[in-house]
């Protein structure tokens, strides 16, 4: 999947209504809370095979960091 | 006394006829902008006909139980045509009788399709906050008096309303921290066109005794759902109301 195109996915699994940008801090924005955490769980475990612990999202400051997780599934 | 504005806009579901289309034709009375969604274009427009405020009903004729998966956009095409939405009323369902000895898993799959999956897909759609108003939002669905007490002939149906009960639960805790409030009624025996098909008709006329002040009408449901969806109920979410007037 192209970065491109997760922004958008992301956006979409947070409802949110401003675009998502690789070096937002997902603390700041108001959709990032535990419902939208495991929505982002089950996006990564369906689309990339990827398993996200709830514990991971201690390490997980930004959209970037997200990305990051992804490994090549994103590019 | 309950009354909404024309900016309140709702969508109301199965909107031709039975509850669907008393909820209509009372959200439009007092004074809310309604989008009128049912699969028969020449009932909706007898519908709108009937409204006693025409101008603010607006007719969609779609088959829910189409194209499921893609309900949720559905809700999204209609934000982007009539703006955010207030609330919504789900009352499009159809009933069953089968005995279990006829049941297979298309016959399940027909009814959960409609009574079930439906519903909830187009509650995604409208709890998505991107497509209401936030804080204030009201969402009905109607399940049935099937849906707590199990009734002989019916496990497709049962089975079906009874999900649609406990899943409105967990979608209230999930939606309460941004306002948004999601109830079920489930009333027993109703006096619709659906209910009065020739099965359902002989079931509902063993029970009649069990209804002193008679057999309800769609009227008796539209008027708890206008209540539910108005800021008089502002504190009552992830409640099923038995609207079955005693009799059980």
């Amino acid at each position: 999947m192209k970065k491109t195109d997760f922004l958008v996915e992301l956006e979409d699994i947070l409802q949110r209504e401003e675009p998502c940008r690789e070096e937002d801090a997902l603390e700041d924005y108001e959709e990032w809370d535990s419902l939208s955490k495991m929505a982002v769980m089950a996006y990564y475990d369906k689309n990339f095979n990827v398993k996200i612990s709830l514990q991971d999202f201690q390490e997980i400051k930004t959209v970037n960091d997200l990305i990051t997780l992804a490994g090549d599934k994103i590019e | 006394m309950i009354s909404f504005q024309k900016e309140q806009i709702f969508i109301v579901t199965g909107a031709s006829s039975g509850i669907g289309k008393a909820t209509a034709l009372l959200l439009n009375e007092l004074g809310a902008t309604v989008i009128a969604i049912a699969r028969n274009t020449e009932r909706l427009t007898q519908m709108k006909a009937g409204c006693k405020y025409p101008e603010n009903t607006y007719i969609e004729v779609k088959d829910l139980a189409e194209n499921i998966d893609a309900l949720p956009d559905y809700v999204k095409s209609l934000k982007e045509k009539y703006g955010k939405f207030s609330g919504m009323a789900y009352c499009a369902g159809i009933t069953d009788v089968t005995p279990v000895s006829f049941i297979d898993f298309e016959k399940l799959q027909h009814i959960f399709l409609t009574d079930y999956f439906a519903p909830i897909l187009f509650t995604k759609g409208i709890a998505d906050k991107r497509n209401n108003s936030g804080t204030g939002t009201s969402i009905v669905l109607i399940s049935s008096m099937s849906g707590v007490y199990a009734t002989k002939g019916m496990t497709a149906y049962c089975g079906a309303k009874a999900a649609l009960i406990n899943s409105a639960k967990c979608i209230a805790k999930e939606i309460a921290n941004k306002g948004i409030r999601i109830n079920t009624i489930s009333p027993s025996d109703i006096e619709t066109p659906m209910t009065m098909n020739d099965n359902i008709k002989t079931l509902l006329e063993q029970r009649i005794h069990l209804y002193p002040m008679g057999i309800g009408k769609a009227e008796d449901a539209a008027n708890l759902t206008a209540f539910l969806l108005s800021e008089k109920s502002s504190w009552i979410t992830a409640q099923n109301y038995i609207l079955d007037c005693g009799s059980i």
